[in-house]
């Protein structure tokens, strides 16, 4: 056996290895897009369900309003799922030119220094961005520059089934409501409908428990939330949190408090029961509105997310996600991104994504369409949201947390907001939240070199 | 005599009594997941079951709204390619360590064995690094390369080659055919069944993957069908039941067909796999 | 069709043994096991053994933003987690969930199978819808279930409304979302189980069970004393990779549960998972991956032990 001949074997089983590969990366890539000689702008968006639907309008129509770019949309599973993904494929060929990051990345994204600050792209532009809501802009911006540009942005709003208050003579709460006329109207609910509906729930999500803080006016964090410096203590445990769990627990003890827990469909067991008029009141983004609206056969009564008793609310801070540009791709590429983001800034396009979805529009001239005035004749209550918006005067504590590994932190607060609801002790709770968070800051900080 | 046949009566009508009730609780949950699916989502909201408003707009939602026929296609073309990887490169291995004597042949073989003990779930981390460097993600090699072998597969053909009849290698030695033809025509022929079972096995296993799809996969074009279903369900807002019921059925009821048709050959070839 | 009996099962050392005198071995073999064992080896060395050594590497150090490792801490990843009560806790709701998924299908399996192997009329249409779950994947197996445990619309809540019981809060109560998990992965593991038990059951010879109904055995004593010896092979291959595959569970938690309600449902891998992919921190992540190895490792290595020990009955 000649030597030439014993290394045809191997060769050939390296070679089918190889083309395996191959055969599975063309096959994956070729029904991809039309081609064309547009620039492509690969998007990563995490919007699925009813939204996803509603964002690929947009794509859509900014697809069709020019002929220099074509925007690819790839949707990427869960905002949580997705940081990490951004992160690790920076600089591969797999990674997106824009892409939407949820708010409390956006430490984590401003020290990757993984995107070119959108506020490059404003200057060279000439972009009027005083028309883009002040509060949206100020969660995403950083030393005076626009780090990245809002897109879908939400409130916290308390729902409340109208009709099933008025079917049992009930005061509706007032527009922005202290915990006592929420547990008011919750237990007369309950009371009045013998036990068949449950007043209210307050879903188990570390949003909330930060927007809590917010409304009361104080920080997660030291340094102000991390908006004075890197964040090096949680401070979870004061009386604000607490107070907020003694409110949940009061009506938990009077049994008009419906817990769903923390699993996957939470949430829309959450929704459904609202719907079906098992629960009268409950929390959630104001994203959900539009679809709300669109099934729901009581009416719909939208107030403030609550404050606590004998206080003027701070405040909530927005929810929601932003567009951020990748410095890893070319110059072509970038502007292609920031001429979407533009669009996808247009009065009517926000005008449209605010009925489609319930995410506020942003840009003030949006109010002046003709969209979001049908949409406010039909659904006086859509414009609730936008009203706890524009009547928050920001500050550190209701615009956002800028901490990294705010991920764990969220699920460190369901943590504790679960032990809560289960009957734990409150402030054993908290004081074990603050623990918690301290060690993965510490770890965070050291590993970061971060002081 | 009239007793016995009594008490034998009886005790058959226990047998089905109890052998429905097990099927019974077994299938509720297809019943009730196949029936919503053709009611419209307000009515399943409200507990409604025995609604009468049947109809298939559910399924043509999902097959239109949603790229459901895409992440089953994606699904098949990575579970197929894989399961013929692991029947080549898992008979191949297994081959060598049946019926070649080559150095530290019980070390390697020892190799295999320990691998069977690392979790790939353990891997993920380097793994995902490796496929980034080879620039394969969101491709289907990203799934399939790293999964193109399998240390089971080769442990469980071995132990069937180990019993491939010695007049078969005698008279294939006679013929003076070598490894290769060995390998093809007298081992794998002979061997079939648990061929076949280790197929199967590989194209549940590929076909059943849920965490590496994940970190991988970034989208539609290369999304396998175990993450896509996830995507229905949505982030801020919530969703269509009738309609995520109905592409559950989508999915499961073809496999299910599948089963039926083939149940007999499974059984026989997977005992034949458990136990050899 | 090949039918396997019980005595089809012969001790591997044995095999070994038959193998040495069966087949000459000639000079290429180096040549050729390079190639037929070549790909394998190569392929595990990169899937496998190295990402390895790699995890370990890894969970010595700190990691940054970017998953980088930056500082070398030495144990110190593996002190933190073992002092945490966070991480011993999952240890335990995994070690739970494995005992409870293990027990409820191989009794189950057994009861269905046992039921199954029954000569009577129809009861073919019994083994087929026995089977049916094998064609159930995870995703759709969480979709069914996630509906019949809705507290509101679900299959439950409406059953014991109609039956005036308490209603139960399925998964937001962390026993019973362990409950959920548990019964949920039973019912998918439960058609290949019954399947795998059931073609064993039927190779047991037939003789066995004559002579004991001409001594007047109860059907009771005949299963644990004939049936069950007969297919402890098969028992102890379910039972491997049962264990095996359910400390490695991952999809159902992520579907259903993601890990809660306060963390009783967080197993390990999730927690590999959710601390890399989530929280960014591949330090700690690399060290549970480590601590899930040791784990299946050793319950790996038992297995065999045990199979080459008792199975030779």
């Amino acid at each position: 056996m000649s030597k030439y001949k014993k290394l045809v074997l191997p060769l050939i089983l390296v070679l089918a290895v190889a083309v395996v590969a191959v055969f599975g990366k063309t096959l994956s890539t070729k029904s991809a897009a039309v081609k064309d000689n547009r620039t492509e702008v690969v998007f990563w968006h995490e919007m699925g369900g009813p939204a996803e639907k509603s964002l690929m309008k947009i794509v859509d129509g900014f697809n069709k309003s020019q002929t220099k770019y074509r925007v690819v949309p790839k949707y990427q599973g869960s905002y949580d799922a997705a940081i990490q993904k951004i992160l690790q494929t920076h600089g591969t060929g797999t990674s997106p030119a824009v892409f939407q990051a949820f708010d409390i990345s956006a430490a984590q994204m401003m020290h990757s220094k993984f995107t070119v600050p959108v506020q490059d792209f404003i200057d060279k532009d000439g972009f009027d961005a005083s028309k883009i809501s002040p509060v949206a802009r100020s969660f995403y911006s950083n030393d005076g520059k626009q780090q990245a540009m809002p897109f879908n942005t939400s409130q916290p709003v308390l729902y409340y089934n109208a009709s099933l208050l008025e079917k049992y003579g009930i005061t509706p709460p007032p527009v922005s409501p202290s915990y006592s006329d929420i547990t008011r109207v919750a237990k007369q609910l309950y009371e009045r409908s013998h036990h068949q509906v449950k007043g209210m729930t307050v879903q188990i999500y570390g949003w909330l428990l930060e927007q809590a803080m917010a409304n009361a006016g104080v920080g997660l964090t030291n340094n102000n939330d991390g908006h004075t410096g890197i964040p090096t203590k949680a401070t979870i445990n004061n009386g604000a949190s607490k107070e907020f769990f003694e409110w949940i627990r009061e009506n938990q003890k009077a049994g008009d408090f419906m817990n769903y827990g923390s699993g996957a469909m939470a949430g829309t067991n959450q929704t459904t029961g609202f719907l079906n008029g098992k629960i009268g009141i409950y929390i959630q983004s104001s994203a959900s509105i539009s679809q709300l609206n669109k099934k729901n056969k009581n009416k719909l009564g939208i107030t403030y997310f609550p404050h606590p008793d004998g206080k003027k609310a701070n405040g909530v801070a927005i929810g929601g996600a932003a567009l951020w540009i990748s410095n890893d791709k070319s110059k072509a590429v970038q502007n292609g991104a920031f001429e979407f983001i533009k669009y996808s800034l247009k009065p009517e396009v926000q005008a449209q994504w605010q009925k489609d979805t319930g995410y506020l529009a942003l840009n003030k001239d949006s109010q002046q369409t003709s969209i979001l005035k049908g949409l406010y004749k039909q659904h006086p209550e859509s414009k609730v949201p936008s009203q706890q918006l524009q009547e928050a005067v920001p500050n550190h504590f209701n615009s956002g947390i800028l901490m990294e590994g705010m991920q764990k932190t969220r699920q460190i607060e369901q943590f504790a907001m679960e032990s809560i609801y289960n009957g734990g002790d409150i402030t054993n709770a908290l004081k074990d939240a603050d623990k918690k968070i301290d060690d993965n800051l510490t770890t965070t900080n050291r590993a970061n070199g971060y002081h | 005599m009239a007793n016995i046949d009594e008490r034998n009566v009886l005790k058959n009508i226990f047998s089905y009594f109890l052998l429905i009730l097990l099927a019974v609780v077994i299938l509720v949950p297809f019943f009730i997941g196949i029936w919503t699916s053709f009611l419209p989502t307000a009515d399943i909201l409200k507990g409604n079951y025995f609604s009468t408003n049947i109809s298939l707009t559910n399924y043509i939602d999902a097959f239109t709204n949603t790229p459901i026929l895409r992440y089953l296609g994606n699904t098949i073309v990575v579970a197929t390619i894989t399961m013929f990887a692991h029947l080549l490169f898992c008979s191949m291995s297994a081959y060598a360590f049946v019926f070649l004597d080559f150095k530290y042949k019980k070390f390697f073989f020892a190799l295999f064995m320990i691998t069977m003990m690392l979790p790939s779930e353990a891997a993920i981390i380097p793994n995902f690094q490796t496929v980034k460097a080879l620039g394969l993600l969101d491709h289907y090699s990203a799934m399939i390369v790293p999964s193109l072998t399998s240390a089971f597969g080769t442990f469980m053909l071995r132990q069937s080659f180990m019993q491939t009849p010695k007049e078969l290698k005698e008279a294939a030695d006679i013929e003076g055919l070598n490894h290769f033809q060995i390998f093809w025509k007298v081992v794998l022929p002979y061997n079939r069944i648990s061929l076949i079972t280790l197929g199967a096995y590989s194209f549940l296993g590929a076909w059943n993957s849920y965490l590496w799809p994940i970190l991988v996969t970034f989208s539609n074009n290369s999304r396998v069908i175990q993450n896509g279903l996830k995507q229905l369900q949505s982030e801020e807002t919530f969703n269509n039941w009738g309609m995520i019921q109905a592409s559950a059925a989508i999915i499961v009821i073809p496999t299910i067909l599948v089963l039926f048709i083939g149940q007999h050959y499974f059984k026989s070839g997977l005992n034949e796999g458990a136990v050899k | 069709m090949l039918k396997t009996s019980a005595t089809d099962v012969i001790p591997e050392k044995k095999v070994e043994a038959k193998q040495k005198s069966k087949f000459k071995l000639t000079a290429n073999d180096k040549y050729y096991a390079s190639i037929f064992a070549g790909p394998s080896l190569f392929l595990l060395g990169l899937f496998v053994f190295y990402p390895m050594f790699r995890t370990l590497y890894i969970s010595l150090f700190l990691t940054n933003t970017f998953g980088n490792t930056t500082l070398f801490v030495g144990l110190e990843n593996y002190v933190k987690l073992i002092s945490s009560p966070d991480f011993v806790s999952s240890m335990w709701v995994t070690l739970v969930y494995v005992v409870g998924v293990t027990f409820f299908t191989i009794a189950m399996g057994l009861l269905l199978a046992n039921l199954a192997s029954q000569k009577l009329p129809g009861i073919a249409i019994f083994r087929t819808l026995y089977s049916v779950t094998m064609g159930v994947s995870v995703s759709v197996a969480a979709i069914f279930w996630l509906f019949i445990f809705n507290p509101s619309a679900g299959f439950f809540t409406l059953l014991t409304k109609m039956l005036n019981l308490p209603t139960i809060n399925w998964l937001a109560n962390p026993t019973n979302a362990m409950w959920a998990i548990i019964i949920t992965t039973v019912w998918m593991h439960l058609g290949f189980v019954f399947l795998v038990f059931l073609g064993a059951i039927e190779s047991v010879p037939t003789t066995l069970y004559e002579a004991a109904d001409v001594e007047g055995v109860s059907k009771h004593y005949q299963f644990f004393h004939i049936t069950l010896p007969m297919i402890s092979p098969t028992l102890f291959f379910i039972s491997t990779i049962t264990i095996i595959g359910s400390f490695k569970s991952f999809g159902l938690i992520d579907l259903i549960t993601k890990g809660g309600p306060t963390n009783a449902t967080n197993m390990l891998v999730y927690r590999i998972y959710n601390d890399a992919f989530f929280g960014g921190n591949y330090a700690k992540s690399s060290a549970e991956a480590i601590i899930l190895t040791v784990i299946i490792a050793f319950f790996t290595y038992l297995q065999f032990k045990f199979l080459e020990k008792k199975v030779n009955y």
